[in-house]
């Protein structure tokens, strides 16, 4: 005997509530329904085409639904093979065209508007995103302007904490003096200003220097073994202070959480906005800042120099001279990208200030290149 | 492939035994014991970016693993993450069923198993999320649920009231509207119900005793803080 391959589900007082599974022929004066013979006897049922009603039903309202009374009560078939339906459709005499061409108007109706819905959310969805795309900096603005200097404080001061705790700090003596001497020259000239900077030198070959939000600044001897002057080291703390005063840092974080936050509450997990937190103070210490506010540090940082009688050539020379040298670990380059175009605009801007007559430092640079040098070769 | 359920009740497990070269597919994680026989490979269902979707978009498993009896027969034991009940169904090949993300637990290779989008209105308020599993197909599937599992059965036209963090699986025979569940909006939610779903037969709805969000907020209030 061949296998029992059932293309319907028919319904009935006698039959299972799941359906019993059917073989549906469509003939010319109706339809026989075979069941699975699980009991001896093989049991089928026929129905004219005059007796049945039709209608779409199911989940999706795509599946074709015939009801008849027949002798065995009141059936309902479930069809959904689509080449069942389609014979059927074929086969049907007139009196039921009309509704069959109901139900499949029913079917069309339903996906029609499921389209439209979908499209209409994914037009929300995608004007939303590209608002958020565009309106992302001017939102980062005004909730960045919203938070207290003393959140932003606390946040870069537990980073700070975490990152000294595995240094070595330079804890005296005059290279530590000299930077300690450049940071008040600097922060003496910012008006109004919210931040208590904090300084460190850490002993270090990497040729870096990084500013946290909250004023919290920490430089590499490395930056500063490699730097000509006293002057080159200001011009790069000058850039470091302005990202603290600009609030560059927490525009970063913002924006990252905010789009992590928001990708996260798209997607429904809820366990990414909690590990976001704990995040925080790696993103700190590996935050890279945008193009737009390299500039803006650069040229704040530029006038900052000037009004503290610091030569600002000195900035423009070693940001060069750093871009040049493609040798050791030239950190700062990889978190400040430098370029041409830097530089010359630094330049443009220098111009068109007034002759300045800067202040010498106090410091001798030579010596305290020199002390670097020696306490690095005593150290290891 | 035979299968049973061991310890019926709140910490089921199900022993599937396969013949020589026969596999069946389970939820990734699933497979408690084995015999040495039946190798574990883990196989992405509709390839990757059929698997990508189901993962983001309906939080099932990345990955379902195929038990497969390659070196003779074997049997394996699968057991479900939460406390809850297992169901045994044997699917004919025209039976189809819509299963809620977390209900699966382990189909014959012959069940094929896929992420449905739902309407906006289900996805939105009906509580399994934008996606559920369609399985079709013939041989055995094996659904868990959290907490007891109860079968409904409704005749043609029957209507029956599910609140729709308790739904497992229905046939897709049957179809389902989202309803609030008192008549205002205010009192649809303090009542506790939110929304209810009005599913009408024919079919079956296969429901669990225990809500799942509820008793995450039950329990939330007894985790410690830290700090």
């Amino acid at each position: 005997m061949t296998e029992f391959h059932p293309n319907a589900l028919c319904f009935g007082h006698e039959f299972p509530a799941s359906g019993a599974p059917c073989l549906v022929h469509v003939e010319d004066h109706g339809l026989t329904i075979a069941f699975a013979h699980d009991t001896a006897e093989s049991r089928s049922e026929a129905v004219s085409f005059s007796d049945l009603t039709v209608s779409a039903g199911g989940q999706d309202h795509d599946q074709l639904v015939l009801k008849w009374t027949g002798p065995q009560g009141e059936r309902t078939l479930y069809l959904k093979n689509p080449d069942v339906i389609r014979t059927f459709r074929q086969a049907a005499p007139d009196h039921l065209t009309a509704p069959l061409e109901r139900a499949a108007e029913r079917v069309r109706q339903v996906r029609h508007r499921r389209r439209m819905v979908w499209s209409a959310v994914g037009g929300i969805v995608l004007a939303f995103v590209l608002g958020l795309w565009f309106g992302a900096d001017l939102l980062v603005e005004l909730a960045v302007a919203r938070i207290p200097v003393e959140w932003e404080q606390k946040l870069g001061e537990s980073a700070y904490k975490d990152f000294l705790a595995q240094q070595d700090i330079v804890k005296e003596g005059i290279a530590r003096s000299a930077v300690e001497e450049i940071t008040h020259r600097l922060t003496a000239q910012i008006p109004n200003n919210p931040y208590k900077f904090e300084v460190t030198v850490v002993k270090s070959d990497v040729v870096n220097a990084f500013a946290l939000p909250g004023g919290y600044i920490v430089v590499f001897t490395g930056l500063m073994k490699k730097a000509d002057s006293g002057e080159e080291v200001a011009g790069v703390m000058g850039h470091e202070l302005n990202h603290v005063l600009q609030r560059h840092g927490l525009e970063r974080i913002v924006k990252q959480l905010g789009l992590v936050a928001v990708v996260s509450i798209v997607l429904g997990d809820q366990q990414g906005l909690v590990g976001l937190a704990k995040q925080l103070g790696v993103e700190l210490l590996t935050l890279k800042f945008g193009r737009e506010q390299e500039t803006e540090a650069d040229l704040t940082g530029l006038q900052l120099l000037y009004r503290a009688k610091i030569d600002p050539s000195g900035m423009i020379s070693f940001f060069q001279r750093l871009s040049e040298k493609d040798e050791g670990r030239m950190e700062w380059l990889s978190t400040h990208p430098m370029s041409q175009g830097r530089a010359d605009r630094l330049k443009a801007e220098l111009a068109a200030m007034p002759k300045l007559s800067p202040a010498p430092f106090t410091f001798e640079w030579a010596k305290v290149r020199e002390s670097l040098g020696a306490s690095l070769l005593t150290g290891k | 492939m035979k299968s049973e359920i061991l310890y019926p009740g709140a910490f089921p497990m199900v022993r599937v035994e396969l013949a020589a070269g026969e596999h069946i597919k389970a939820e990734s994680g699933a497979m408690v014991a084995s015999s040495p026989t039946v190798d574990i490979e883990s196989k992405m269902e509709g390839g990757f970016l059929g698997a990508l979707s189901r993962k983001l978009l309906t939080g099932e498993k990345f990955f379902f693993q195929t038990l497969r009896a390659s070196r003779g027969p074997g049997e394996v034991l699968l057991a479900p993450t939460v406390p809850g009940e297992i169901v045994i169904m044997e699917l004919d090949g025209v039976n189809e069923y819509l299963v809620q993300k977390d209900g699966f637990l382990a189909g014959a290779e012959s069940v094929s198993i896929e992420s449905k989008m739902q309407s906006l209105s289900r996805g939105l308020m009906g509580g399994e999320g934008f996606f559920i599993l369609r399985i079709s197909g013939k041989g055995t599937l094996i659904l868990n649920s959290f907490g007891a599992i109860h079968k409904i059965e409704l005749k043609p036209d029957q209507e029956y009231i599910v609140d729709n963090s308790h739904l497992v699986a229905w046939s897709a025979t049957t179809s389902y509207n989202i309803e609030k569940a008192a008549s205002g909006w205010v009192a649809s939610f303090t009542s506790g119900e939110g929304f209810v779903c009005r599913f009408r037969g024919p079919g079956v709805v296969y429901i669990q005793s225990r809500n799942p969000g509820s008793f995450g907020n039950w329990i939330r209030q007894f985790i410690p803080v830290s700090e």
